[in-house]
């Protein structure tokens, strides 16, 4: 499997225009971070949208690829997204299940290839925080298996709608370590036996790190960004960030890997981007907590379910 | 507020007379089991992971029990747990990988632990060493909670050595990381074999820990579907370790399966038999998390008041787990488990 390009050439102005209102920025983040592992190898998936682009891929690119979710379920086919890496989900018809530090043993010695993982802050060398923003006083989530992963997993793909926010000279916290200050053998000295993060996927593009700097560059786009909206880009990062002299241009997300998305993710907790427009968010704002609450909600979740068990069997 | 107190036991004394490890019937009642072993002061883990077999009514009882200075280890942990602990002042110490503070839709995960950070209230926070609540919203007098952060196998490579009876665990992760800066326990030497960096954390070896074990016999054999999470070194590491079971089953049932003993009785020293145990999580091949209760909980602990308004109506004004069933009702929870029976069912 592998990566999916086209070329603008072969699309008008206006099929471009419309094709831009088409998708959910969350759409395509998973979408495109789908087709970031090759099949047959061992992908380690977070939760929510860094579980959803593993499950695209293990549903539509990459059907023998082993996805492995931290609390310790190995070689499951995805039933639903996960939102927390203990999800019943993940155990069912799974390949194995373990123990979450047997799973980053195997990390360690080196058998997970790819991972999945969300991040708050980056710098230049993808360097990563997840801890505290400014100071002590703005607790984030913390590492969880983060800083292990960034440490020992073959390569780690981020996901994350694009956000300037997010984009810093150099990261509050350090919880995860990318490629250092950028020396080459910066991960090398720090004795790091993963190969750091490799690419970072977007709703405004896919970037990658330069072999030699380690710097973080503008490598694809999707059909309808145009140079205006590159300089867009451009302006929310801090840096002068680099863009590739040969920029790809990425496939929109394929039918095939929405359908995929949409039962992976049902209730839309990931993917609809209004919280109040999702199924939860509509029980909750008419405060219906009762019995009929409880069904609505799970029905949704149930019949998804049925109908990726009828695909996988 | 009313804090329920316990009737007169001596649990301390009882602890010390008799070796709950060696009994042939180790069952007991959940308020028992708290009041026996967790004493002020100690320090303690919950097993299971995010939102799937963490034994949450436990934490309603210690809540009950008013428990003090008490230390709490976990990997990516029972958050609302927790932050029911940090809401009652009754935590020094949180060693943590993951707390779940960021929520989708700015509603916070642990509104009682923000609360401390920014407004001292219970108490202020210390995170990764440093005070983190301004200094003028500080009381005196009153310690603060200290945070203290740690990746999650750094947590599991923790209780593994304590586990083992070694000082100390060896890994690679957090290298060139700021986790070791602000995390003073963390080593980094230059290991004695390749003179190169390595990140060593020391053991820790819990006074209890509370697992949720989906099958027990009274002898205390625990056997565990699904992930397993860390609870096998959870309970070598602890110094008590309580089962909390769905199901109490005779010997006879354990050794149709004995591959699922994670936890032998040797290492047990109580089984409290309380099905739904979990809730509001989850528990494989009994019944899913409750997100919707998740949800209006978290909405209503946003404020300080409506914290401390949830804590009288859910946790004092209930007298144990069972009750708590009753209030959530039990068509709810019937349909919980259908939905986990849908997709995974212990067999037999």
């Amino acid at each position: 499997m592998g990566h999916l390009y086209t070329t603008r050439e072969q699309f008008t102005p206006e099929q471009l225009k419309e094709m831009k209102g088409k998708y959910t920025p969350p759409e395509l983040v998973c979408c495109a971070g789908s087709r970031e592992v090759e099949d047959r190898e061992v992908v380690f998936v977070g939760i929510g949208i860094s579980d959803l682009a593993g499950a695209i891929a293990k549903l539509v690119h990459t059907p023998n690829a082993i996805l492995v979710a931290e609390a310790g379920y190995i070689g499951f086919p995805s039933v639903a997204v996960l939102v927390s890496p203990a999800d019943n989900s993940a155990g069912a018809m799974a390949m194995c299940h373990q123990s979450l530090p047997e799973v980053f043993i195997d990390q360690q010695s080196g058998f997970i290839d790819a991972a999945y993982l969300g991040f708050a802050q980056m710098d230049k060398y993808g360097n990563v925080n997840v801890s505290y923003i400014t100071g002590p006083q703005i607790r984030m989530n913390g590492s969880g298996g983060g800083g292990d992963i960034a440490s020992s997993a073959g390569r780690v793909v981020y996901t994350a709608e694009f956000n300037p926010r997010q984009w810093v000279e150099k990261v509050d916290y350090m919880t995860e370590t990318g490629f250092a200050d950028g020396s080459p053998d910066a991960r090398k000295k720090a004795n790091l036996v993963g190969g750091g993060p490799s690419s970072v996927v977007t709703d405004r593009g896919v970037f990658r790190f330069d072999p030699g700097t380690h710097e973080l560059f503008l490598a694809e786009v999707f059909p309808w960004q145009d140079e205006e909206d590159i300089e867009d880009v451009k302006k929310g990062i801090p840096w002068d960030l680099k863009v590739a002299d040969e920029l790809k241009v990425l496939e929109p997300p394929t039918e095939r890997e929405l359908w995929a998305l949409r039962l992976m993710d049902p209730t839309g907790q990931y993917t609809i981007a209004n919280i109040m427009d999702r199924p939860l968010g509509k029980i909750i704002m008419e405060g219906k907590f009762n019995l009929e609450g409880y069904n609505t909600f799970l029905e949704l979740s149930d019949r998804a379910i049925r109908e990726v068990l009828d695909f996988v069997t | 507020m009313v804090i329920q107190g316990l009737e007169t036991i001596d649990y301390e004394k009882r602890a010390k007379d008799s070796d709950y490890k060696k009994r042939l019937n180790k069952v007991m009642t959940e308020k028992e089991a708290v009041g026996t072993f967790l004493h002020d002061g100690n320090s303690f883990c919950m097993g299971g992971f995010v939102m799937w077999r963490q034994p949450q009514s436990i934490m309603r009882e210690i809540a009950r029990q008013g428990k003090k200075n008490l230390s709490i280890i976990d990997e990516s942990g029972d958050f609302e747990g927790i932050d029911l602990l940090v809401e009652l002042g009754m935590l020094d110490r949180i060693d943590i990988a993951y707390s779940l503070t960021r929520q989708v839709g700015g509603i916070s995960g642990t509104p009682a632990l923000e609360r401390g950070l920014k407004e001292g209230i219970p108490r202020p926070v210390e995170a990764g060493g440093v005070m983190a609540t301004p200094k003028e919203k500080i009381e005196s007098g009153v310690p603060p909670v200290k945070i203290v952060d740690w990746t999650n196998f750094e947590i599991s490579l923790r209780l593994m050595a304590g586990a083992l009876n070694v000082p100390f665990m060896p890994c690679r992760s957090s290298l060139g990381a700021d986790i070791p800066k602000y995390t003073k326990d963390i080593k980094v030497i230059d290991d004695p074999y390749e003179n190169k960096p390595l990140l060593l954390v020391p053991a820790y070896k819990p006074d209890v820990a509370f697992i949720s074990v989906q099958r027990a016999d009274r002898r205390g054999n625990g056997q565990i579907w699904g992930f397993r999470g860390t609870d096998y070194w959870k309970a070598r590491a602890a110094k008590h370790v309580v089962l909390i079971t769905e199901e109490l089953v005779p010997t006879e049932k354990i050794y149709e399966n004995p591959g699922l003993t994670t936890i032998p009785a040797y290492c047990t020293d109580a089984v409290v038999h309380l099905p739904f145990n979990c809730l509001p999580t989850g528990c494989y091949g009994y019944y899913i998390g409750d997100l919707l209760c998740f949800v209006s909980l978290l909405l209503q602990r946003q404020s300080r008041d409506g914290a401390l308004e949830w804590i009288d109506e859910w946790v004092y004004g209930l007298k144990d787990h069972f009750e708590y069933c009753n209030k959530l009702g039990w068509e709810k929870i019937d349909r919980l488990a259908k939905s986990e029976h849908k997709l995974n069912r212990i067999p037999g």
